[in-house]
């Protein structure tokens, strides 16, 4: 019997950013056997913070750690002909490669989608790139802040008045790998019943722009461009400061507006000024200072559960800290704990989603530079291990 | 035409709002029949327009229901069919339907199915290999929030998103944008085509649980695990980037219109230096390396925000990228829809309507990726509310004429909502004089070549 939705589909992951990689690992995570190809001098992402105890060891950084779980990992040289031809080898035997060149770069080595996919036909190569692989920009650079910059999502974001605001931390890049996953997911279903694979081409930018569904349509139905927020409390855009942090509060949900005043014991909320949607629109500064004001000596972890008792939609800013410690996510069991041979055991978020006939499981720790060297090279590919010294005498692996 | 990957697929969704419609749409596209099911009186939120989307020049029509914006994006290509699930007939008709599709969609609390009789274990009597998915806030199971209601845009706090998001050294700042729910479409396109293709392969259908808070956590990973090994509590850092600088978003000529820009390394700053004509800066020493270019980095904005002011968004761009340097404009929702390589990529779809829908033709959004063997399209507009009930009950389901009838006289299916009413729709010039919306162009149609 097959242990993971995704069992049997062998994936070689060529990619050093946080979008490829997270794309791969979540094969990974739902059965795939992956196999990470690394550069011999380790993936870019092996650079980047944090590092496990602020220690900046190539083997420490958390970034790759998480991103690289349920993979394994060797290393290989593809600017060098022996190198090439290895790749066409694994090429060969694998139904996805996920890569995140520069458009055009893997053709360039005689590696491109086509040439690789006329020995495999069912190959299936997913590239996840900033602007995608055609189209006048696709040559040019991405990274967070341009990618969400060019995709509407920064127009929207921050106030008025002020600069568009990028989102915190690389969230961009973890869509772009979501997104991807779900559409070589997609292509493993057809490749599975016509034997046909797909070049997939990803557009972070393109990830980010279709999330902005209320924002795009405004201009093709009414003409309209969307605006940031106004920097005073406009009903309920921003967090509400409470005595211990923030509250993040909306009418709706199963709660009336009357239980609404009630939660807050702000009566002021049941005058007319306040009484429809239309009129919190129009006052709806006045309407967070009466909030504010409701709440300031109380605390976050009080009015949260109370408010899910009274039915409303209600949410409180939660650190980095309370969510490693939150018992929502236990119950999930969203985290787990994994066993690194140089960072030793450490917690990890893990499972993005259940699936009842197939649990998670988290099989490998993200692999150590060429820890599997010797089973792809050696055990797979039949070299002896006189040729595996010499691979790497040659820069090849 | 070509065969699309999900022909003869049939997903039956009975979903609300945005996150898993927009899956079904996405489906949709991909070739699979898509049934939208909603309750006679309890049409899609989506479908009163205000804060949901937007109506066809403010114009809520007779038949206000089909014609908001977003749920014409959402639900393109599927059929709609109405049953009131809270009557036995309605979930009779429902669990026939289940026996006959091969995906089944639902984001209703977690109590509801189970008090229908219409949780896993039951669907899966129904229908051995059926897929079910299930969207909620907080996901299935017994932890101390899967009872709470939620909803993307006051979860944004909840699952980390507002702590890490905002000016630097300012308050937490909110999406504003339902950004969770973008997470659980996404989850859900992936957990559908693997569990489609695992069904071939072993008989065995599936149940996914997705929870939006455990999506929107897991997408700030990096920070959970400096929280975890460091003891950090990461932060809000604006526009700026952990190690490099330097990186913001930078004013140019013209009304609120910007450039992103970020460099790299030392070699990219100097690129940036020359092309500013400002060699000089090359060599300074404020800002030779990155821990000084990060030490003065408010300085440097200055420097460079002083320099784009006066030139053009799109000039800056290429001549940034032209150097090397990561950059380009903030494009708003006009900008994308005249963007010379959004165009090249199809990325915005045309979307005709039929005559008596007095929708005229619309541009909305298809898809982020592409596939190089399978044209994948818009392939319908979004149906009419009931459009498909008679196809459906008395065609698929082979009702008589009679029964039928009285499902009609009870308001079991219908064609028209039993309740619900559309969102006001704001005078633009007054929406624009409030900051609601920041322009307004009454020749959009002739601009967009609309007609």
């Amino acid at each position: 019997m097959l242990d993971g939705v995704l069992s049997g589909v062998k994936v070689l992951d060529l990619t050093e950013d946080v979008a490829g990689s997270f794309c791969a690992r979540l094969l990974g995570d739902y059965g795939a056997d992956v196999l990470k190809l690394e550069p011999p001098g380790g993936a870019a992402l092996r650079r980047m913070g944090p590092f496990h105890h602020d220690d900046p060891h190539p083997e420490k950084s958390l970034f790759f750690l998480l991103l690289n779980l349920n993979k394994k990992g060797a290393t290989l040289n593809l600017e060098t002909d022996t190198g090439k031809n290895i790749l066409r080898r694994l090429a060969g035997y694998v139904d996805v490669i996920v890569e995140s060149y520069r458009p055009g770069y893997l053709e360039s080595l005689g590696l491109g989608h086509e040439s690789l996919a006329a020995d495999n036909p069912g190959l299936i190569t997913t590239s996840i790139t900033p602007f995608g692989q055609e189209g006048p920009y696709s040559q040019y650079q991405g990274g967070e802040i341009v990618e969400y910059a060019m995709s509407m999502v920064m127009s929207i974001s921050g106030v008025q008045g002020r600069e568009p605001l990028k989102h915190g931390g690389f969230q961009a890049q973890y869509e772009g790998g979501l997104f991807g996953a779900a559409a070589t997911a997609m292509a493993l279903f057809a490749q599975g019943n016509t034997g046909q694979g797909e070049h997939v081409d990803v557009s972070i930018t393109e990830c980010l722009a279709s999330t902005m569904m209320a924002t795009q349509t405004i201009y093709p139905f009414l003409g309209g461009v969307q605006a940031r927020r106004r920097a005073e409390g406009s009903n309920f855009e921003n967090p509400m400061p409470c005595k211990d942090g923030w509250i993040i509060v909306q009418a709706g949900g199963g709660a009336t507006w009357e239980d609404i005043a009630n939660f807050f014991e702000a009566p002021e909320l049941l005058e007319p000024r306040f009484a429809d949607r239309a009129q919190r629109a129009r006052n709806g500064a006045e309407m967070d200072r009466v909030i504010i004001d409701a709440i300031k000596d109380r605390e976050k972890w009080e009015l949260f559960p109370k408010a899910a008792a009274a039915r409303m939609l209600f949410g409180i800013v939660q650190t980095p800290m309370e969510l490693v410690d939150c018992p929502q996510l236990e119950s999930r069991g969203f985290y787990r704990e994994v066993e690194h041979p140089v960072i030793g055991k450490i917690k990890v978020p893990a499972e993005l989603f259940k699936l009842t006939e197939t649990p998670y499981q988290l099989r490998l720790a993200a692999p150590t530079l060429g820890q599997h060297n010797r089973e792809i090279y050696v055990e797979g590919l039949g070299y002896d291990a006189e040729q595996l010294v010499q691979l790497r005498q040659l820069g090849v692996v | 035409m070509a065969k699309l990957p999900l022909d003869g697929i049939r997903v039956l969704d009975s979903t609300y709002v945005f996150a898993l419609p927009y899956t079904g749409g996405q489906l949709a596209d991909l070739g699979a029949e898509v049934i939208k099911v909603e309750g006679p009186g309890r049409p899609d939120i989506t479908r009163t327009g205000g804060l949901y989307g937007t109506f066809p020049d403010n114009i809520t029509g007779e038949d206000w229901w089909n014609r908001p914006s977003t749920y014409n994006l959402l639900n393109r290509g599927k059929r709609s069919l109405t049953l009131d699930m809270a009557t036995e007939r309605g979930r009779d008709l429902f669990r026939e339907l289940v026996s006959l599709s091969d995906v089944v969609m639902e984001n209703f609390t977690p109590r509801v199915m189970r008090g229908w009789g219409l949780d896993y274990p039951n669907l899966k009597q129904i229908k051995p290999d059926i897929i079910l998915v299930s969207n909620t806030g907080y996901g299935h199971g017994d932890g101390p929030y899967s009872g709470y209601p939620a909803q993307a845009t006051t979860q944004e706090g909840t699952h980390g998103h507002c702590w890490v998001t905002g000016y630097q050294g300012g308050e937490p700042s909110k999406a504003g944008r339902s950004f969770v729910d973008f997470l659980s479409t996404w989850s859900a396109v992936f957990a559908i085509g693997a569990a489609l293709r695992y069904r071939n392969r072993t008989g065995k259908g599936q149940w996914v649980d997705i929870g939006m808070y455990q999506a929107g956590v897991m997408f700030l990973s990096e920070y959970l695990m400096d929280a975890i090994s460091n003891g950090r509590e990461g932060g809000r850092m604006g526009n700026r980037h952990p190690h490099r600088a330097p990186q913001g978003c930078y004013p140019t000529q013209g009304d609120d219109q910007w450039v992103a820009l970020s460099v790299a390394d030392d070699d990219q700053w100097q690129a940036l230096a020359r092309l500013m004509g400002r060699d000089d800066l090359a060599e300074d020493g404020r800002f030779v390396d990155i821990l000084s270019r990060q030490r003065n980095h408010d300085e440097l904005d200055e420097i460079i925000g002083g320099w784009t002011r006066e030139r053009d968004r799109y000039d800056l761009m290429h001549a940034l990228q032209g150097a090397g340097i990561a950059a380009g404009p903030v494009f708003n929702s006009r900008d994308v829809h005249f963007d010379p390589h959004y165009k090249s990529r199809n990325f915005l779809e045309r979307v005709e309507f039929p005559p008596e829908r007095q929708m005229g033709d619309r541009i909305i959004m298809g898809r982020p990726y592409k596939f190089s063997n399978t044209p994948i399209r818009i392939r319908r507009p979004a149906p009419e509310f009931g459009e498909g009930n008679e196809h459906y009950l008395r065609g698929l389901l082979g009702l008589d004429a009679d029964s039928y009838g009285a499902l009609v006289q009870d308001a079991v299916v219908a064609t028209v909502p039993t309740s619900g009413e559309p969102a006001p729709t704001p005078d633009p010039q007054e929406a624009v004089a409030r900051g609601q919306i920041a322009a307004w162009d009454p020749d959009y149609r002739e601009r967009l070549g609309l007609g």
